[in-house]
């Protein structure tokens, strides 16, 4: 039994839907969708919650996560309800829901506060830069004497724990949203959890189930993307002593060729995903949020400050690879700002963390039939 | 054509383009038909009812002598007419035609076996044609007719019917029963799919027919009995007085005191006992609602005080044609039926329509005093009963029928209420959206843009409404199993309820056993046929305009009417009226007037017992009168002496048909 609220669905609407109360539940964009299932009935399920103001059963859901937004349900939809833009909205609002800090709220709802905090973060860089910054050598490039290495390595360090600490929060929210029910703990045994780890780590790194959309050229265009970050991530944040030097090495040794390709590919996946939101190409991209358009633009101005940093030390430009070094900087801050609270790609956490939850709830649950099964044959 | 004749007979059997012949052996059926006794002719077609295939039988009568033909082809619904009219042209008595049904009652009930199709189709043309021997000429029964029509009840649809009457130049007699006319619609405000006024629309139609010199207007008024057959009915009307005049009606209006819950608006208001429904009424002046007036004195002006009386008169009118249009009530839900009667925030849709007319002029919705935020709207109340599910009403009938205008009225209201009342929360739990007219989708997809929240429940189980803990933010609770939401119970605290009641034919059993036509399962006035005849009773000149007939909104009841019109029209536009001859017909031998046949007649002025002086002696002897007799046979069956029969379906014909099914037919032997 629950009550039904009818401001759930204007609720949902800041968060970027459109179309909702169109739609007269007919189900076509869920047979469509080929990631749907029958306990996984979105996209339609989603909209029947939110239209009849289930935000408690919505809050508990994994279906946002499983969602890759093909945009099939869109262009099925008889009624124009955009089912797709739907899901993104409320995985925007999961992610809201997942953080404690009511920031992301904010930050989702309101294009002031959202500008507001990355200013506020890019005058963090630009202030910590002014305090902090060692002496300008300008008679050769000596970026580590005006930026520390172990300085900004720590700074690195400190950011990503900040991060961290906030995405594990959340993801410790939608653990218990999910697997609480009614005060009580719905757990599948810990031992599923443990057998079934290698999907968590499977699915974050192929992101196989995108694939089953259509479009394999999206996928990889994601993939690459995917990995162009994560692993510019790891370099910054478990490398850097090695990545950042003034030493030059041959243009074959991996410390040069990892950046460039990781850099490539991010301007590739970010460009590919820009153009189809400006040409609106793909379903996905006929709606577009304030955090939609940043987010690709960061990411490409993170990716050629990066290369130009590395271009101007090669072309011994001493002042222009510090002010542009601070720059990435900036960029960077701006890009943790998107990554944390703002959340857009909070889903690279929480939608692999939705797919292993449901994979253990499956498995969870072919064993207790495999019991129930011996058990009656037993009889 | 004398009887002594030698009896010449064509035999046709149609192919009925394949219909028929894919199933039976047309060709085998009638060459084993020609070698019958009495045939001169037996021939195939591909299609008889084809300007060659009744060219050809006119030939076959012309050149040949024909004097019976017999077709085997589709039921004779369909072409009987066609082919005595063949008869009628090459100059021979119509009636003289045998239609045998080769297609409905044979080929297509047996289209797998198609040698016992065959053996079939010969046994029933053997048959027709036994029965062709015994036929005699008849002449259809032409009667005078009365160019007046009556129509019964004085809503939108027998006002139409009524003013298309009278401009095809036949007077018309409408009767409508209460004071005023205008009938359900008078109750509606902006009405869908135009949002014109429903009462702005009526005006215009009411002068033109209050304008006709063709059109005579009682209110308060009622048929008491009626005699008679088509063309020449005579009906007893009894009306009622107004119980004011023009000169003290305004006086006595604003002296009466006495009140009563106010039927226009659906008794949400009061009224006095002498009233106007509405301003802008027709007729004008107020009238006495004698119902409930019980002589209280009235002191005009401080005078002596004085007691109005209710004087009826009788009026006589004779007409050839009667049209009932005394339309629909809403459905009263039951007590406690969705918390009706019960709980005050409960409400059907035509009080809440009447609701918005009287406080149009807030800002905010209120019922009891109470702003309304939540209102939720609950379809199909009283309509599409389930059996075994929903209770059955007192006379043990349910309501399974769907009432076809509340979904549209619904949404339509959720429009209105949506344009006045901006942040009102509405809900909208359905079973199914029918919202079936050019243009009525777009009040669904409207509320759906307008926010409406649909809920859907399932017939079998109905959303329950209750009173709301105290405390709760509301002071109603629905609770529904939602099969949009997987059947997950919902709860919707509301402030008010409204139930979308459906039609119910209004209380008129006296008129129906005074008409004798027919009524439907859902107790509604049933049309002859539902296709081919639909506004036309079982009951000659008897046809039938609006919601009397079914559910049907303002459009469908005017063009019911403008049918019921022409059907009128067509029938009594020449002044007289043809009616077939097959009634029965007493055998002045060897009737001795032993009065069976009219104790069994179910039809009135029929049959009756007349005494005649015959030689100098009395004898008694059935007489029928053809225009009143329906052909049914009744009599037949129970006549002791054999002396009377249904012209054109004779005892004798029926033995004769049953004997040709019986006995075996030669060439038989070839077909199996
Ligand atoms: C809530 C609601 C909303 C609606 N909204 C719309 C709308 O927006 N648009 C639309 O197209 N339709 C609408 N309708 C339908 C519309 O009201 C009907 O189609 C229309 O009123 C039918 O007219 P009628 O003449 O057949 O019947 P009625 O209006 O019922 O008229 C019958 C008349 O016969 C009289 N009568 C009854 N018995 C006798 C008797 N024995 N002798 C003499 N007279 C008798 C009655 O007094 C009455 O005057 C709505 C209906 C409802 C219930
Ligand atoms: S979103 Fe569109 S396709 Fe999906 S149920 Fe609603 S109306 Fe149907
Ligand atoms: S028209 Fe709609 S509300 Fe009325 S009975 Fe039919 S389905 Fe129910």
């Amino acid at each position: 039994m629950s009550r039904v609220d009818p401001t759930f669905l204007h609720e949902i609407k800041e968060y970027g839907a459109v179309g909702i109360e169109q739609c007269f539940n007919c189900g076509n964009c869920t047979a469509i969708c080929p990631l749907a299932s029958d306990d996984y009935p979105f996209p339609r399920n989603v909209i029947r919650r939110i239209q009849i103001g289930q935000r408690d059963v919505l809050r508990t859901q994994l279906d946002p996560w499983l969602c890759y937004y093909c945009g099939e349900c869109s262009a099925t939809c008889p009624k124009g309800a955009e089912p797709g833009e739907t899901m993104m909205a409320a995985r925007r609002w999961m992610t809201a829901r997942y953080d404690w800090t009511g920031l992301s709220h904010k930050l989702y709802t309101s294009t002031t506060w959202a500008i507001g905090a990355l200013i506020v973060g890019a005058l963090i860089v630009l202030g910590l830069a002014w305090l902090l910054h060692g002496p300008l050598v300008t008679d050769q490039v000596q970026l580590n004497t005006f930026a520390p290495v172990e300085m900004i390595h720590l700074g690195d360090l400190i950011l990503a724990g900040i991060l961290s600490f906030f995405l594990l929060s959340g993801l410790f929210r939608m653990f218990v949203f999910h697997f609480r029910e009614g005060g009580k703990w719905k757990l599948p045994p810990l031992s599923v959890f443990v057998t079934e780890a290698w999907q968590l780590v499977y699915h974050t790194l192929t992101q196989q189930r995108f694939s089953k959309c259509e479009g394999r050229r999206r996928w990889i265009s994601h993939l690459i993307l995917v990995f162009g970050y994560g692993s510019m991530f790891v370099l910054i944040v478990l490398f850097l002593t090695w990545f950042q030097t003034d030493n030059i090495y041959p243009i074959y040794h991996p410390q040069r060729w990892v950046g460039y390709l990781a850099a490539l590919a991010i301007i590739y996946g970010a460009s590919d995903a820009l153009l189809s939101r400006i040409q609106k190409k793909h379903e996905m991209h006929h709606y577009s949020q304030l955090s939609d358009w940043l987010f690709p633009i960061l990411l490409i101005l993170l990716a050629v400050s990066g290369l130009l940093i590395s271009a101007f030390r090669y072309m011994g430009l001493p002042l222009a690879t510090y002010y542009i070094y601070v720059a990435h900087l900036v960029v960077m801050m701006m890009l943790y700002i998107c990554i944390g609270p703002m959340g857009k790609w909070a889903h690279l956490l929480y939608r692999p963390f939705a797919v292993y939850f449901q994979v253990v709830k499956e498995k969870a649950r072919e064993q207790s039939n495999v019991t129930a099964g011996a058990l009656s044959s037993a009889d | 054509m004398p009887d002594n004749d030698k009896l010449k007979i064509a035999v046709y059997t149609c192919y009925c383009g394949g219909n028929i012949s894919d199933v039976v052996d047309c060709e085998k059926v009638a060459k084993a038909m020609g070698s019958q006794p009495d045939v001169v002719v037996s021939r195939t077609d591909m299609s008889l009812c084809s300007d060659a295939g009744q060219s050809q039988i006119e030939q076959d009568i012309r050149e040949l002598g024909v004097n019976r033909v017999v077709i085997g082809s589709c039921a004779p619904t369909l072409h009987e007419v066609t082919f005595r009219n063949a008869l009628i042209r090459a100059g021979l008595n119509p009636y003289l035609y045998q239609h045998v049904g080769l297609r409905e009652q044979d080929s297509w009930v047996h289209s797998n076996d198609h040698a016992g199709a065959t053996r079939k189709a010969m046994h029933l043309m053997k048959a027709g044609i036994a029965k062709a021997r015994l036929l005699h000429p008849l002449e259809p029964i032409r009667l005078q007719a009365e160019k007046q029509a009556l129509v019964i009840g004085g809503g939108v649809a027998g006002l139409r019917a009524a003013l298309d009457i009278a401009q095809q130049g036949l007077r018309v007699v409408l009767v409508e029963k209460s004071p005023f006319v205008g009938g359900r619609m008078a109750q509606l405000e902006a009405v869908f799919p135009t949002h014109e006024n429903a009462r702005d629309l009526l005006r215009g139609l009411i002068k033109k027919v209050v304008n006709h010199p063709g059109i005579k207007i009682y209110t308060q008024a009622e048929v008491m009995g009626v005699a008679g057959y088509v063309g020449n009915y005579c009906a007893q009307v009894i009306q009622h007085s107004r119980g004011v005049t023009e000169e003290n009606a305004e006086a006595l209006l604003s002296a009466c005191q006495q009140e009563v819950p106010d039927e226009f608006n659906y008794g949400l208001t009061r009224r006095k006992t002498i009233y106007r429904p509405y301003p802008g009424c027709y007729p004008p002046l107020p009238a006495v609602d004698w119902d409930n007036y019980q002589g209280e004195p009235i002191s005009l002006n401080g005078g002596e005080p004085i007691v109005l009386e209710d004087v009826p008169t009788s009026v006589d009118v004779n007409v050839g044609a009667i049209v009932v249009a005394t339309g629909f009530d809403p459905y009263e839900p039951r007590q406690g039926e969705y918390g009706y009667g019960e709980l005050k925030e409960v409400v059907t849709l035509p009080q809440l329509i009447r609701h918005l007319a009287l406080s149009k002029a807030n800002h905010a919705l209120e019922w009891n005093g109470h702003p309304v935020r939540d209102v939720a709207f609950i379809h199909c109340v009283g309509s599409r009963e389930i059996e075994g599910v929903d209770e059955p009403h007192e006379d043990g009938r349910i309501n399974n029928y769907c009432s076809r205008v509340c979904c549209t009225a619904t949404l339509h209201t959720t429009e209105e209420l949506r344009q006045h009342f901006p942040g009102l929360n509405i809900y909208d739990l359905y079973q199914d959206i029918r919202t079936y007219g050019r243009g009525h989708e777009d009040y669904y997809r409207d509320a759906l843009l307008g926010g409406v929240r649909f809920v859907r429940y399932h017939g079998e189980e109905h959303p329950q409404v209750t009173a709301a803990s105290a405390g709760d933010t509301h002071p109603v609770l629905i609770r529904v199993k939602d099969s949009l939401t997987y059947n997950e119970e919902l709860e919707i605290p509301v402030d008010l309820v409204v139930l979308a009641v459906g039609m119910q034919p209004r209380q008129i059993d006296k008129l129906v056993n005074m008409l004798k036509v027919s009524r439907g399962t859902d107790r509604f006035l049933l049309e002859v046929h539902p296709k081919l005849r639909p506004v036309e009773t079982a009951v000659n000149g008897v046809v039938l305009a609006g919601t009397a007939q079914g559910p049907m909104n303002i459009q469908e009841s005017l063009s019911a009417a403008s049918a019921a019109a022409a059907k009128v029209v067509a029938l009594l536009g020449r002044g007289r009226v043809e009616l077939q001859p097959f009634v029965a017909a007493v055998d002045a031998e060897k009737c001795n007037g032993t009065g069976a046949c009219v104790e069994i007649c179910e039809y009135e002025g029929a049959i009756a017992v007349q005494t005649f002086t015959e030689n100098g002696k009395e004898v008694k002897r059935a007489v029928v009168t053809p225009a009143n007799c329906s052909g049914c046979g009744a009599c037949v069956a129970v006549c002791p002496n054999h002396a009377i029969n249904v012209q054109g379906w004779t005892l004798s014909q029926y033995e004769a048909m049953v004997d040709a099914i019986a006995s075996d037919i030669p060439n038989m032997a070839e077909v199996a």
